[in-house]
């Protein structure tokens, strides 16, 4: 992504970038930063404002008008989530369902995207193109098929099941994204790496991998927040309340609850969008270019 | 492939690879075991699935046993006739059409500002496209608190800027609903053509622009000889993708209107057909519908890929 870092230009404008830079501000500039910040309102806004929603008492959620910023701090609305509500066991469902998934699509789709990419099989070529039907296949259109065979073969409302049940479905987006990454790493090291004594495998192991951290880092994310964000299976093949990811379990309480308890909804949402975050800030250089090579590559 | 190969058995020749033969899988073999497990997942959760999507079209299905008994086109026949059915495909037809619509000229717009050589432009980025990661039951929580009848900001703010009177009914209201949900839906997803347009117009070579502006040119030319040609097969690219994965969008539509709405106002296909499955325990016509889905969105891409070969031959 070395693009990124390139001097914009301004289409919009008409001014080049010289020009604009010895100006002071002109109107056409500072209108660009005023409508910058309403669109970074519009995108920003509601996060803070649920923030500082999960953190004031219920009393002042309930006023009305709402009072912008909290008057008391309290923590009473994380207290009871996990403590009342026992978010907690939910949370590490979806941790757990979430990281399995995404190491065993990174390993498995990290194995066939090598594949794919140095080997020109007719059979792999098969896969490639089945993969890509797959990408294409939604959720909604395998759900009913894929409940049958879960609980037909005794495989239901079981939390491993669930993880390999995303694993298959994030698959052919990990190919997708990782095939070219391995396409572009040239041969002449594995090459080198045989010559000293590697095996082909070796020579993918320590010396072709290591070059793709970067692609298989962005993925990894990517199928991370599918993972973590899914409600759909979760929700139809989970049955047991315990079992259940956090997703699934939110859309229980927010029934459960009713509207009297915002708060406690509020610091639900926090919880469940602060690894998004986490992730998001580590990552951000990687997410940018994913999200294009996803999409049109 | 062959460079490979050649120089393997260069080496072997040489005489430097020297192994047991059991540990020297040929190339073939070792190829095929790498992409074995991913194809048997994938045949076994999607393909094979998809398979029987469209044998339980055809057939009635017991929920319980599993057992089809083929019936025709009864299925299909039924989804044509059955008014809950043909209305969930209209509100799906609103909800795709409005959402593409909005996240392309937003995303667009967007995307130039985010091109326009601001100050914190890096920051900018960043920020823009957080609506994209957040998970959708967050995006329900946050927007059922923002959009409440009574209490909710939104009503509050438009309220105090003047632009309504009255308290308005974002999520109860069932002729409101689909535009809420829509609004709300486009919040999410227009970062995904903000970035995708963004990495397009960040290749454009400078040079270009100076080319027009040269000849004389203003800012309008500058756009529709540069940019515009630029862009536009991303965005092709990009709406096809975004229309497949938003009419089958579950997950928002579902969390959002708290499982479809007042008198099933959100209720689009993907809804109608888990409703179908299992409350109706109609599989076939869940199945049937999904099919008939599958294939509409089979021929919308169609013409996004003959639009966007069209496109693409126009430029070079």
């Amino acid at each position: 992504m070395s693009t990124v870092d390139l001097p914009g230009t301004s289409p919009v404008t008409g001014g080049t970038s010289t020009t604009h830079r010895q100006r002071r501000l002109s109107p056409v500039r500072a209108a660009q930063y005023v409508m910058m910040a309403v669109v970074l309102f519009f995108a920003v806004g509601p996060l803070v404002w649920v923030v500082i929603n999960a953190i004031r008492p219920e009393t002042e959620i309930a006023a009305y008008p709402p009072k912008l910023l909290p008057r008391e701090l309290t923590g009473e609305h994380f207290a009871s989530l996990f403590g009342l509500y026992d978010f907690g066991t939910y949370l590490i469902n979806s941790f757990v369902v979430s990281i399995v998934a995404t190491v065993l699509a990174l390993v498995l789709g990290t194995l066939a995207a090598y594949a794919m990419a140095r080997f020109d099989l007719r059979a792999i070529r098969a896969v490639g193109e089945l993969s890509l039907v797959a990408y294409l296949i939604p959720p909604i259109l395998v759900l009913v098929p894929v409940t049958q065979i879960l609980f037909g073969s005794g495989l239901g409302d079981n939390r491993a099941a669930l993880a390999v049940l995303y694993t298959a479905t994030l698959l052919p987006f990990a190919l997708w994204i990782l095939r070219p990454y391995f396409s572009g790493i040239a041969v002449d090291i594995e090459e080198a790496a045989m010559i000293d004594q590697c095996t082909r495998f070796g020579a993918f192991l320590r010396v072709v991998l290591p070059q793709a951290v970067p692609g298989l880092v962005s993925t990894g994310i990517f199928t991370f927040n599918a993972a973590w964000s899914e409600y759909l299976f979760a929700s139809t093949v989970m049955t047991t309340t315990s079992k259940l990811p956090a997703n699934a379990a939110i859309f229980l309480l927010m029934g459960q609850m009713g509207t009297g308890s915002w708060g406690l909804l509020m610091a639900a949402a926090v919880t469940l969008v602060t690894p998004v975050v986490v992730l998001f800030i580590f990552a951000q250089r990687w997410l940018i270019s994913g999200i294009g090579d996803g999409a049109v590559k | 492939m062959s460079i490979v190969t050649s120089s393997r058995q260069r080496a072997r020749e040489e005489g430097r690879i020297n192994r047991p033969r059991r540990q020297g899988l040929t190339d073939h073999q070792l190829a095929l075991a790498m992409v074995l497990p991913a194809a048997v997942l994938i045949i076994i959760f999607a393909v094979y699935p998809f398979a029987i999507a469209v044998w339980n079209s055809f057939s009635e299905v017991d929920i319980n046993t599993g057992a089809t008994n083929f019936i025709g086109l009864d299925n299909f026949q039924s989804v044509f006739t059955t008014p809950a059915i043909l209305a969930s495909m209209g509100r799906s037809a609103v909800w795709t059409l409005a959402n593409i619509v909005l996240q392309v000229l937003i995303g667009v717009a967007v995307a130039l500002l985010l091109n326009a050589d601001l100050r914190g432009q890096g920051v900018f980025r960043g920020l823009v496209l957080f609506p994209y990661m957040v998970p959708a039951i967050v995006v329900a929580l946050i927007f059922r608190f923002m959009f409440n009848d009574v209490t909710g900001v939104i009503n509050f703010g438009l309220q105090r800027i003047g632009l309504i009177d009255e308290p308005m009914s974002w999520l109860s209201d069932p002729d409101m609903l689909m535009t809420t949900i829509v609004l709300v839906n486009v919040w999410k997803y227009s970062p995904f053509f903000m970035i995708v347009v963004l990495a397009r117009l960040q290749t454009i070579p400078q040079g270009l622009y100076e080319a027009v502006s040269v000849d004389g040119g203003g800012w309008r030319h500058r756009f529709t000889a540069v940019t515009l040609p630029a862009i536009v097969p991303v965005v092709l690219a990009g709406m096809m993708l975004r229309t497949i994965w938003t009419a089958y969008d579950f997950d928002l539509p579902f969390l959002l209107s708290n499982g479809g709405g007042p008198g099933g106002a959100a209720v689009t296909v993907p809804l109608e057909i888990r409703q179908l499955a299992f409350e109706q325990q109609s599989i076939g016509q869940a199945s049937a519908l999904a099919v008939i889905a599958a294939i509409l969105l089979t021929g919308a891409s169609y013409f996004y890929i003959r639009g966007y070969g069209r496109v693409v031959k126009a430029d070079q």
